[in-house]
């Protein structure tokens, strides 16, 4: 009964499949008011389909970042409301596209690839690219604060950045993957062709297919319109 | 009487002494027989041009990607202004800098393909076209192994670096020739983004692209050559 059960989270390759979608069309059609009345659909489609906290943060880095590009375009553009709407709707789509991509857990990518027999060395790079980087922010803040501690300058100065920033950071970096690989090859995992289980399997459920129904419903609509 | 046994016990004693010693001696050689050997084997192993990949690997170049990742979050905003290359303008010097510093540490074939490929799925969400990176990795490291035989070399792992990004430029400007002509509208801002059709304006900037490029890989040679000679890149 999974497959009527509803859930928070898309299918990671049907999210892939629907950015995708979402960023051809919006870029291709920008130029449509058609194109902005899609965007706006698809944004409501996805506050229904569980990406809702996604959709309220891409949504104010819409306005500004767009906001400052369009106001832009409208004057370079002498004030053509055409090319204004056109980078409005480049930006939108862009901003929508990551939105279902932000919704899919590093967890869920990586166990669908495995599902689908990627290489282990991809689905592992690919699982700590993804979580690596709330880390990584952490460690900028930590040796940007350790500058502080120490007196060392102002990171705008590329000397005092080089010194005092990029080498500590990168030397911390090289300790963490040394530590990071110890402990994944402590708990037995290979990169050879070994057999392996995955436990939790991401399966497609109806709300993945409506969810992706709806989006091409809405594509087609604005092309026959 | 009690002279010569006291003679033979310490000629006995010597005899002894010398057996082990002979012993230790040939353990020793052993030892050293192994350590030789397995030292020929990893001179053996690293002069290979192909060598197997080990989780350690995985996860350096994971993070380093990571690192390009996050500096490289600024796309979004990019890909929208119609100017020629402003792209790899913006993203040259982060695209060649930590890729570089990834193949410094892990000196193997392939090293920047599989860099691109852990950051390609971020890049579907932000610009697909540059999904496409992938490529410009393949015909780099292709080129790489052609003059250099390998990653042995440091400045392998720069020409590497400096290649990769401003490879993107006659692949973007085939997708925004076929995308935009899509629309068939927007020439004006079409012939902003493949150069206004100026062969002057795309020299120019394909030169100042690779320049930015090369900065960011000597760059992160220097700092890779820095933290080795710390004993933290091994």
């Amino acid at each position: 009964m999974f497959f009527f059960r509803y859930k928070s989270n898309l299918y990671p390759l049907i999210a892939i499949a629907s950015a995708l979608l979402i960023l051809v069309f919006g870029l291709v059609m920008a130029r449509t008011v058609f194109c902005s009345y899609f965007l706006l659909g698809a944004f409501v489609w996805m506050f229904l389909f569980g990406c809702w906290k996604q959709c309220l943060k891409a949504l104010p880095l819409f306005i500004v970042f767009g906001g400052i590009f369009t106001t832009i375009a409208y004057f370079a553009s002498d004030r053509n409301f055409d090319a204004a709407l056109a980078m409005a709707n480049r930006f939108g789509s862009v901003f929508l596209a990551i939105v279902p991509g932000m919704s899919v857990q590093a967890v869920a990518m990586t166990r669908n690839l495995s599902q689908l027999h990627t290489p282990r060395a991809i689905t592992l790079g690919m699982l700590i690219t993804m979580s690596f980087v709330p880390v990584l922010h952490g460690e900028i803040k930590r040796v940007r604060e350790a500058m502080k501690t120490r007196g060392a300058g102002s990171i705008l100065n590329p000397k005092i950045f080089y010194r005092a920033f990029l080498i500590p950071l990168v030397a911390r970096l090289v300790d963490i993957s040394d530590t990071l690989s110890v402990s994944i090859e402590t708990r037995g995992f290979t990169l050879g062709k070994s057999k392996y289980t995955v436990y939790k399997k991401e399966v497609i459920n109806i709300f993945d297919i409506l969810y992706f129904s709806g989006l091409v419903a809405g594509v087609v609509l604005v092309c026959v319109l | 009487m009690s002279e010569d046994k006291k003679k033979q016990k310490q000629e006995l004693a010597i005899a002894e002494l010398i057996e082990s010693t002979e012993e230790v001696n040939e353990e020793n050689q052993t030892e050293v027989k192994i350590a030789k050997a397995e030292s020929a084997e990893v001179t053996e192993n690293e002069n290979k041009i192909f060598r197997k990949y080990k989780i350690k690997d995985i996860v350096f170049l994971a993070i380093i990607t990571a690192c390009t990742l996050v500096t490289g979050a600024i796309m979004p905003l990019l890909v929208n202004v119609p100017l020629f290359g402003i792209i790899q303008l913006g993203l040259g010097l982060q695209f060649s800098l930590f890729p570089a510093i990834g193949m410094m540490k892990v000196r193997k074939p392939f090293a920047l393909l599989l860099q691109s490929i852990f950051i390609s799925i971020f890049l579907v969400f932000m610009f697909p076209p540059m999904v496409l990176i992938i490529v410009c990795a393949i015909v780099a490291e292709a080129l790489t192994l052609l003059i250099f035989r390998g990653y042995k070399n440091d400045w392998a792992c720069v020409f590497a670096g400096t290649l990769y990004m401003p490879m993107t430029i006659p692949l973007l400007y085939m997708y925004y020739n076929v995308f935009y002509t899509v629309s068939g509208e927007e020439k004006a801002a079409v012939s902003m983004f493949i150069g206004s059709g100026n062969v002057g304006v795309i020299i120019g900037i394909t030169i100042a692209v690779i320049a930015v490029c090369f900065v960011g890989s000597l760059i992160g040679m220097i700092i890779a050559r820095e933290l080795k000679k710390a004993g933290k890149l091994k």
